[in-house]
């Protein structure tokens, strides 16, 4: 194995596998794991190079991956790389749209997230489902 | 194998009393108490008319081996996500306007979803996994004292 450099999304989602397994104990271990073996935030940045960076994520990673997932046939990464490369162009529109316009943009504006997919939503209610993946409102949550 | 029950889904009609032989699904908590219900019985399964009680596993197939390559690329994609989930943390810390904060909040989780999913694509999807164990073993080698307790912890549990 090479080394990884991103153990937290792997334990957080570990942690929502147990949880779903009514392993409630064990989930809480991945949590306090995902925690402890968590980097600590960069510096200097600004939403232009977040943006940037994922401009280029929906240029060359998902493309280049749709075709080899497809090559092999293989179905289950193929919705993650649908679903994630929709939702990247979400986050870098978001991005773009609240550079040009300011604090505007969100002002009166609820914010509410898929759990499923990460779909990001601005209004009063969430959607009946998801847009992306399809999942019931009651898998959104509202971020404060 | 035994029951549990979705709450959300649950239409209190307690059918499931009617054909209990231990009990179990009789309790307070809205849960049934899986230290009475019995190795696959189903039978409270089969009788909801809600379809708010299912059966939790307690032994998984091994997943269907993926394509390492691909694997490998999407463990990259997953650590790119990552870090943009850093830095939009970064970002949201230091803003000092509301708005950007909260853009920034609702992108970090976002992120983070789209970087579990990679990562469950990639072989992490089962705790009781081969591949998952070998991972907690690596995290082993080189972990202080805090994390080596809870990844033995994880290890003994799921061996």
């Amino acid at each position: 194995m090479n080394e990884l450099k991103a153990i937290p999304p792997i334990l957080t989602n570990l942690a929502k596998a147990a949880k779903k397994q009514q392993n409630t104990d064990e989930s809480q271990v991945f949590l306090t794991l995902a925690d402890l073996f968590s980097k600590t935030a960069k510096r200097d940045t600004n939403l232009e190079t977040i943006e940037g960076s994922l401009q280029e994520k929906l240029k060359t990673g998902y493309p280049v991956l749709q075709e080899q997932a497809a090559a092999i046939g293989d179905q289950g990464v193929l919705r993650t790389l649908t679903w994630g490369k929709k939702v990247t162009t979400i986050q870098k529109s978001l991005i773009h749209r609240h550079r040009k316009t300011g604090e505007a943009l969100l002002s009166g504006q609820d914010i509410y997230i898929c759990e499923a997919c990460g779909f990001i939503f601005l209004g009063e209610k969430s959607p009946d489902i998801c847009p992306i993946c399809k999942a019931p409102s009651k898998r959104f949550s509202k971020v404060n | 194998m035994y029951a549990a029950r979705n709450i959300d889904l649950c239409t209190k009609d307690c059918l499931c009393l009617f054909v209990c032989p231990t009990g179990a699904t009789d309790t307070e908590n809205g849960q049934i108490d899986k230290n009475a219900c019995l190795d696959g019985c189903r039978l409270c399964v089969d009788a909801c008319p809600s379809h708010a009680i299912y059966l939790v596993y307690t032994k998984y197939p091994e997943p269907k081996e993926k394509n390492p390559e691909v694997s490998e690329k999407l463990t990259a994609l997953m650590e790119k996500t990552y870090n943009q989930e850093l830095m939009v943390k970064t970002l949201g810390e230091s803003s000092k306007n509301p708005g950007e904060q909260r853009l920034a909040r609702a992108l970090e989780k976002s992120l983070r979803i789209v970087a579990e999913d990679c990562a469950r694509e990639a072989g992490y999807m089962l705790p009781q996994s081969i591949q998952v164990q070998d991972l907690l073993k690596l995290l082993l080698t080189n972990a202080d004292e805090e994390q080596k307790l809870l990844l033995e912890k994880l290890l003994s549990h799921y061996s």
